[in-house]
């Protein structure tokens, strides 16, 4: 029974980082209508700028998390304003150039950091324990970061003006921009929010897992399985479909083993297709 | 379809050769690879021309899917079907001809789309790009996972020779020759197939459901598109393990599907021309790229974001659109004439 508990444990604390994962790609899908393959670019980056601000500038923790937030989120404008604006309107355009810049971008870190991973592991250590079941200590500010940006990221998104403009743009272009919302302004910011939500996701998740400059592929994959289990666009839909992602991938992996949760997952999400093709929490598939 | 629609495509029919300038000449630049080994044994151009061919006809995979307007990341997982079907067979049932082999390669990936497309082709646009994806990860792990059937992380190695006739094919030049071959069946199949039903998939990539109101039963279309897609990317699969004598995982890794959509999409998503000179171009300039070592993905991507930013129909869109109004300049008044015609590559 312990185990059964702090396996969902870590269930939740992976659900809560796939979730800001899937809410930046969500984001930039219903916003933009734009697939962002270069997600896993920022996660990656978002670790490496904080392993750089602590191990070789010598900053504290927070303070690098907040610098690799800015950095992703500042590169993610950029990138919005300078390339994807151009071809925003073309579907196959902005998939080609959003993986362009992926490639640059695993190239400029592998460049930078070396193909070896470095040693960055988080600054706090130990466990909480009660009775048998076991939880570290990095898991559960992991798990209360993320809660809290979750809670930001709907606070943004419900209860502006700025998410409500943003939703707008979502539900229908034309008619949000012929009522005054200006893309210029709103397509980069939704595109640095959710870029910064992967650089922050990176420099959390990173210390625990893992960081080399090729992690952002799986990254991608479960973003991906996460949105289509979800239903693409719908921010709740992300989260719940991050949760049970996070769930099943912990069970799955301690009871069955190996790569077998990997396969469950997608044998799951290929069920809810054939049920839902919208997916759980979608509405009408979007042309884009 | 009904009457009025048979009638119009019969119509349309009659008036357009089968197969246009691009067609010829991609099927004749294909068959001009069989003249290389007699013009060179340098093993590095042939192991050259032989990537290009792999990649070409790989990429055919998702020119098929673009007539539809799906796009298509499903290719390295066919591929793997093909492969790990032509290294089975050879392996544990001892065939070794290159016929029967290549009709293996073709039949059962295009076999196993039929399903897979029952599930996938009611998904459009997005869903579809990330589900076909998805499905290369599956492949992936199930590469791994079915060990006894596939070798698992150890791949099958030690694959024979492939024989056409009796004949052994077993030297560079030869592997060439069975690349060449295999890439010119696929050209070619892919190459009637899109021209047969050219009326019915512009119709469908214009608007499905426009077409589907008008009788067409796009389905139908789809599912032969995914199954034909599925068999020539199956082929190259074939070419490839033929090429590594090994099936393994690493082979059709889920992101090289993005350099196959970037071949078609670079060349020019608008004609199988632009397939094969996307991958010609591409290809080389990987090899050109490796020079640079770790450099080298990254100055790919560089590439493709340029190409998509500056030349929107690909390489041939763009080489069309030139010449179309260097034409329309020399033939008529400059300022007084017609507006100039559209960017042909540019669909939308």
């Amino acid at each position: 029974m312990e185990g059964f508990i702090a396996t969902g444990l870590i269930g939740i604390s992976l659900g809560s980082q796939y979730t800001l994962l899937a809410l930046g790609f969500t984001l930039i899908f219903g916003i933009l209508g734009v697939v962002n393959f270069a997600h896993g670019g920022f996660y990656v980056m978002g670790g490496y700028v904080a392993y750089y601000c602590t191990a070789m500038l010598g900053l504290s923790y927070p303070v690098a998390l907040l610098i690799a937030v800015g950095s992703t989120a500042m590169l993610g404008w950029l990138f919005e304003t300078l390339i994807l604006e151009r071809v925003i309107e073309d579907h196959q355009a902005t998939l080609m150039v959003t993986m362009g810049f992926y490639l640059v971008m695993a190239t400029a870190i592998l460049m930078i950091f070396g193909a070896e991973s470095p040693e960055f592991s988080f600054p706090i250590a130990g466990v909480w324990r009660a009775g048998g079941v076991y939880f570290p200590y990095a898991n559960m500010v992991v798990l209360g970061v993320c809660l809290a940006a979750i809670v930001l990221v709907y606070w943004l998104v419900y209860r502006t003006n700025l998410g409500r403009a943003m939703r707008a743009m979502a539900e229908d272009r034309a008619v949000a921009s012929a009522l005054g919302m200006r893309t210029k302004v709103l397509f980069p910011f939704a595109f640095a929010l959710a870029t910064g939500l992967a650089g922050l996701t990176g420099a959390l998740v990173t210390p625990i897992l893992a960081l080399a400059p090729h992690v952002g592929d799986p990254v991608l994959a479960f973003s991906f399985l996460t949105v289509i289990l979800g239903g693409l666009g719908s921010v709740t839909g992300a989260t719940v479909a991050a949760f049970i992602v996070g769930l099943v991938e912990a069970y799955a992996a301690v009871y069955l083993g190996g790569s077998k949760g990997a396969l469950t997952l997608f044998v799951l999400v290929l069920i809810i297709l054939v049920i839902r093709p919208q997916g759980l929490l979608g509405k009408e598939v979007r042309r884009a | 379809m009904t009457t009025a629609a048979a009638t119009i495509s019969g119509y349309l029919k009659q008036k357009a050769p089968f197969f246009g300038s691009h067609e010829w000449i991609t099927l004749g630049l294909v068959l001009l690879a069989f003249a290389i080994p007699a013009l060179t044994t340098n093993p590095q151009a042939l192991s050259q021309a032989n990537l290009i061919l792999i990649a070409a006809t790989a990429a055919l995979g998702v020119y098929i899917m673009l007539r539809l307007d799906l796009m298509s990341f499903a290719v390295p997982s066919f591929m793997a079907i093909g492969g790990y079907t032509v290294a089975v067979l050879s392996l544990r049932l001892g065939v070794t001809d290159v016929v029967v082999l290549g009709l293996a390669a073709f039949l059962v990936p295009a076999l196993c789309a039929v399903p897979l497309g029952w599930l996938i082709l009611r998904l459009k646009g997005v869903y579809f790009v990330l589900v076909t994806f998805v499905l290369t990860e599956i492949v992936q792990l199930l590469l791994f996972e079915a060990a006894p059937l596939t070798g698992g992380s150890n791949g099958l190695v030690g694959m024979p020779a492939v024989r056409f006739f009796g004949f052994e094919l077993w030297d560079n030049s030869h592997v060439l020759l069975t690349t060449t071959g295999l890439a010119f069946a696929g050209f070619l199949v892919t190459a009637i197939f899109t021209r047969r039903f050219r009326y019915e998939f512009a119709a469908i990539e214009k608007n499905d459901v426009l077409a589907e109101s008008l009788g067409l039963a796009c389905w139908k279309y789809k599912a032969m598109a995914f199954a034909v897609a599925a068999g020539v990317s199956g082929l190259a699969g074939f070419a490839l393990v033929n090429m590594l004598m090994t099936a393994h995982p690493t082979s059709f890794a889920p992101m090289s599907s993005v350099n196959y959509i970037t071949y078609t999409i670079v060349g020019g998503k608008g004609s199988i021309l632009g397939t094969l000179v996307g991958a010609i171009l591409l290809v080389s300039a990987t090899d050109y790229f490796a020079l640079r070592g770790e450099l080298s993905p990254g100055l790919f991507g560089l590439l493709i974001i340029v190409v998509t930013l500056l030349a929107r129909g690909g390489v041939i869109g763009t080489v069309t659109t030139l010449i179309g109004s260097l034409r329309a300049r020399g033939s008529r008044w400059v300022g007084n004439g017609p507006a100039r015609k559209a960017p042909k590559g540019d669909i939308r």
